[in-house]
């Protein structure tokens, strides 16, 4: 037999997940030019700036959600987290408490709920749905319940007002290199958690168990402790976007994050990670939390109305998750058999 | 693994297996050389699997002796099977599609320097034991994206990869063409001229002649007998396979063979219904025996309008009906009680009432849809009645039945409407001796009836003791038909395995 030699470029898009990102990063390119034809201010220096900060939040919890949806499941809590985590930090601030063991509590209650969501799937065998359900409503409660239901006052004026304000400036407000610090931290995030998904063996359990978990067990891969990890990185994630956040607003709001995992779900799911599980790349989830904050920012700078957005993107997600079907099983309405 | 060449290297001595209610494995022997290719055969259920689970570690046996390369292992587990050499090519593939062929055969075993993966060095390495074999084939590929046949190899590429000595292949060949089955095999004969002792199960009988050395033979959990594949002849292993005494006994109802009640012609639905034509008459029970995976049941879901057919002709009383969902089979007459009973048969988490109803909603209700519950319940007594179906009441969950009952259940909600023909798929699998009995009478009561019943089961002492007429498939095709006079396990058997011959006969032992 002749020796088969793939064309290059065609090889590059045929590598795992690489299609639907480089078809979703043309459409971000279009969506842009579009906006900015109807608004020339879209693309100027000051509303990039912004944009890119608004793109921040989608990145930091869709690298926990894809994470959580390669190994075919899901993280209904990652809101609930994000909200859980600005309450504690808040409360504790305002309660006299220095900003840095507020946000190590708030990370540690974070933690736990990711490995109780991890135990739940992996070792009880629980619905995902129905097991970060219950933990969604739990973690929203907990918001709720650390300040009596009530939202926060300003962190600034707490006791450690000025690390405070150090700590909302750092997170939030400042810029490095002309770029809102917010945006590198997402950035961080994703180099690293990007790092981990694609190179390291952690990274391929997590494709293994996602693509079929039986063949997993069967070559000796732990797949308990591989879907805890997936959750715990999911919970992370919702933690530094709840400190984001507190930061952003300078209080804590019981309801802050609320409806998040949605969002997460759309930037992974339009990015090409498959809700089926084994496929997608995290630099899906750069493409898709940028499509995301781009309709938000560019139809309210065409001056559409907030509901006409959710409208927008709520099509846009169902339309990549049928085309992610259409490509697995290659028709609609039909079982693979 | 030179030393080893011709030297016995997995010993199986005294292995007993229990599962609860039955015993799978008794006082099992089995022997393997290195450097030879050993078949284990036997019929559906003789406890091949079971063995082959044994010895890789998936089950644990109850007692005995397991003795590899000389050295005896108490407690197998598959880590342990796989450290000593020991690697099981699954029927069923268990392969990541997501993942490339090298992430496959490494996985759980990557190679990595400090945390990062080494991508390259595992490709490489792949690509050597893929070149080896002299499969062409980049190791960077999906898996999803290859064909059955070059997964399977990648699967024994897989195993290679983790130095495996003992190789045990469960009908590799089903799933292949021709050309792919000589590769195969080109495949075995490479290992096992390479030292490697390699466990061949499979049903394809005159496949055999072209790669085994050596055929140890089971029935019923125990080992009847082993020998040189060479000093054996086709007939004397048949003989072997089946020589069990039959010993249930089968209540035989005798009814006179009347008027031809339903006919299927050249039924064709995709590789394994291919051109099935056959006819059931009033007062006789129709069997259709033959191994499994030969195409009964895709037939009996192709009549029923589950699975799309790409031709074929159905007659009814000499009418000819359509059927293209399974609603208008059921309005017609035709239905079926399926051959897993728990997932297709009943709603077991509904009552008993909900699932004799279900069916039945377009008789029992009123235009609106609105059902009327004198008419259920005069279908749930005349089902009670008619089958002595035992329940507390009918309000309790169908599951809750037991395995006889829940198929007394099935057929049931079918002849609440006087249905013509009541297609069994297995129907006493997974049930005891005393509710098997139950079922035939079931089926004999239908058949004293008028109603045209086809019986399918790969039990051929119960299609022998049951049926009055035998067709007989294999891959797809029907084979052979017999009458109760002349049917003896020896054809039915012979007829069950006559897969077309897919390689020419002069290429043995090359």
């Amino acid at each position: 037999m002749e020796e088969k030699k793939q064309n290059p470029i065609k090889k590059f898009l045929s590598a795992r997940g690489v299609g639907q990102v480089v078809t979703v990063l043309i459409g971000l390119v279009i969506l842009c030019a579009v906006f900015n034809v109807i608004n020339p201010n879209f693309l100027r220096q000051r509303n990039v700036a912004n944009l890119l900060r608004q793109i921040a939040p989608w990145i930091i919890i869709g690298i926990g959600q894809g994470y959580v949806l390669i190994t075919a499941n899901i993280d209904l809590s990652i809101g609930s987290v994000v909200g859980m985590s600005c309450m504690i930090i808040a409360t504790l601030i305002c309660n006299g408490a220095h900003p840095v063991p507020a946000v190590l509590v708030a990370l540690v209650a974070s933690l736990a709920t990711g490995a109780v969501n991890g135990t739940l799937v992996a070792n009880f065998k629980l619905p995902p749905f129905v097991a970060t359900l219950g933990t969604q409503t739990i973690c929203r409660g907990v918001a709720q319940l650390v300040n009596n239901n009530m939202n926060t006052d300003g962190i600034t004026g707490a006791k450690f007002g000025a690390a405070a304000k150090a700590m909302t400036n750092f997170f939030y407000y400042n810029k490095t290199l002309g770029i809102f610090n917010t945006f590198w931290i997402a950035l961080v995030l994703w180099a690293i958690f990007n790092f981990v998904l694609a190179y390291t063996r952690t990274g391929r359990h997590l494709y293994a168990v996602g693509s079929n978990t039986e063949a997993a067990k069967l070559s000796g891969v732990n797949v308990s402790l591989t879907i805890l990890k997936a959750y715990m990185v999911s919970s992370f994630c919702a933690f530094v976007l709840g400190l984001v956040v507190c930061a952003q607003t300078g209080t804590g709001t019981t309801n802050a994050g609320m409806s998040y995992e949605t969002y997460a779900v759309a930037a992974s799911v339009i990015g090409g990670i498959s809700t089926m599980g084994g496929t997608g790349i995290l630099s899906g989830v750069l493409v898709g939390a940028s499509v995301w904050a781009v309709m938000d920012n560019g139809l309210q700078m065409i001056g559409t109305q907030v509901g006409l957005k959710n409208v927008v993107v709520g099509l846009i997600v169902i339309g990549c998750v049928l085309l992610d079907v259409v490509r697995r099983t290659g028709r609609l309405g039909k079982r693979k058999s | 693994m030179e030393q080893y060449k011709g030297q016995t290297i997995v010993e199986l001595e005294h292995i007993n297996k229990s599962f609860p209610g039955v015993k799978a494995l008794d006082d099992v022997h089995f022997h393997l050389r290195s450097g030879e290719v050993m078949a284990l055969l036997g019929e559906n259920g003789a406890g091949k699997s079971t063995l082959m689970k044994v010895l890789s570690g998936v089950y644990q046996k109850d007692s005995g002796t397991i003795r590899i390369f000389g050295e005896t292992v108490e407690n197998m587990n598959p880590k342990r099977a796989q450290e000593m050499g020991v690697a099981i090519i699954h029927q069923e593939l268990n392969m990541c599609q997501h993942l490339t062929v090298a992430e496959n055969m490494f996985l759980g075993r990557e190679k990595k320097k400090g945390l990062v993966l080494s991508q390259r060095e595992m490709n490489v390495e792949a690509g050597k034991i893929l070149k080896s074999l002299a499969i062409d084939l980049d190791p960077t590929t999906m898996v999803g994206s290859l064909k059955v046949s070059m997964q399977q190899m990648v699967e024994i590429a897989k195993a290679l990869s983790t130095n495996a000595r003992i190789l045990i292949m469960d009908e590799p060949t089903s799933a292949l063409t021709e050309k792919e089955i000589e590769e195969m095999f080109r495949i075995i004969r490479q290992l096992r001229d390479e030292g490697k002792g390699i466990v061949y199960i499979s049903h394809r009988l005159e496949e055999l002649q072209h790669i085994v050395d050596r055929v140890t033979i089971m029935r019923d959990g125990r080992y009847i007998t082993e020998g040189n594949f060479a000093d054996m002849d086709m007939s004397t292993i048949i003989a072997n396979m089946v020589g069990r005494e039959i010993k249930e006994k089968f209540p035989r109802v005798h009814c006179e063979k009347g008027k031809k009640i339903f006919e299927v012609k050249h039924l064709n639905a995709g590789r394994m219904v291919r051109d099935v034509s056959f006819s059931s008459y009033e007062g006789e029970i129709l069997g259709f025996a033959g191994l499994m995976g030969a195409g009964r049941t895709e037939t009996t879901r192709a009549i029923f309008g589950v699975d799309p057919k790409e031709s074929g002709q159905f007659f009814l009383d000499g009418k000819e009906i359509k059927i293209n969902k399974p609603m208008d089979a059921i309005r017609q007459g035709v239905v079926l009680a399926p051959e897993d009973r728990k997932r297709d048969g009943l709603c077991t988490k509904l009552s008993i009432r909900s699932n004799i109803e279900l069916p039945n909603l377009d008789i029992s209700s009123n235009r609106v849809g609105v059902v009327n519950r004198r008419k259920v319940t005069q279908m749930v007594a005349k089902a009670k009645e008619n089958f002595s179906i035992k329940m507390p009441n009918d309000e309790v969950d169908a599951g809750s039945l037991s395995g006889g009952n829940q198929q007394k259940l099935v057929v049931g909600k079918w002849l609440a409407r006087d249905s013509r023909v009541v297609i069994f798929d297995e129907p006493t699998r997974g049930i005891d001796v005393a509710a098997k009995v139950e079922i035939y009478n079931l089926m004999n009561q239908l058949k004293q009836q008028g109603i045209s019943v086809i019986f399918v089961s790969s039990e051929m002492p119960e299609v022998l003791g049951i049926a009055d007429h035998i067709i007989v498939m294999c891959d797809g095709r029907i084979t052979g038909e017999l009458d109760i006079g002349e049917a003896t396990q020896e054809k039915i058997l012979e007829l069950a395995t006559r897969f077309e011959n897919k390689i020419a006969t002069g290429a043995a032992g090359a």
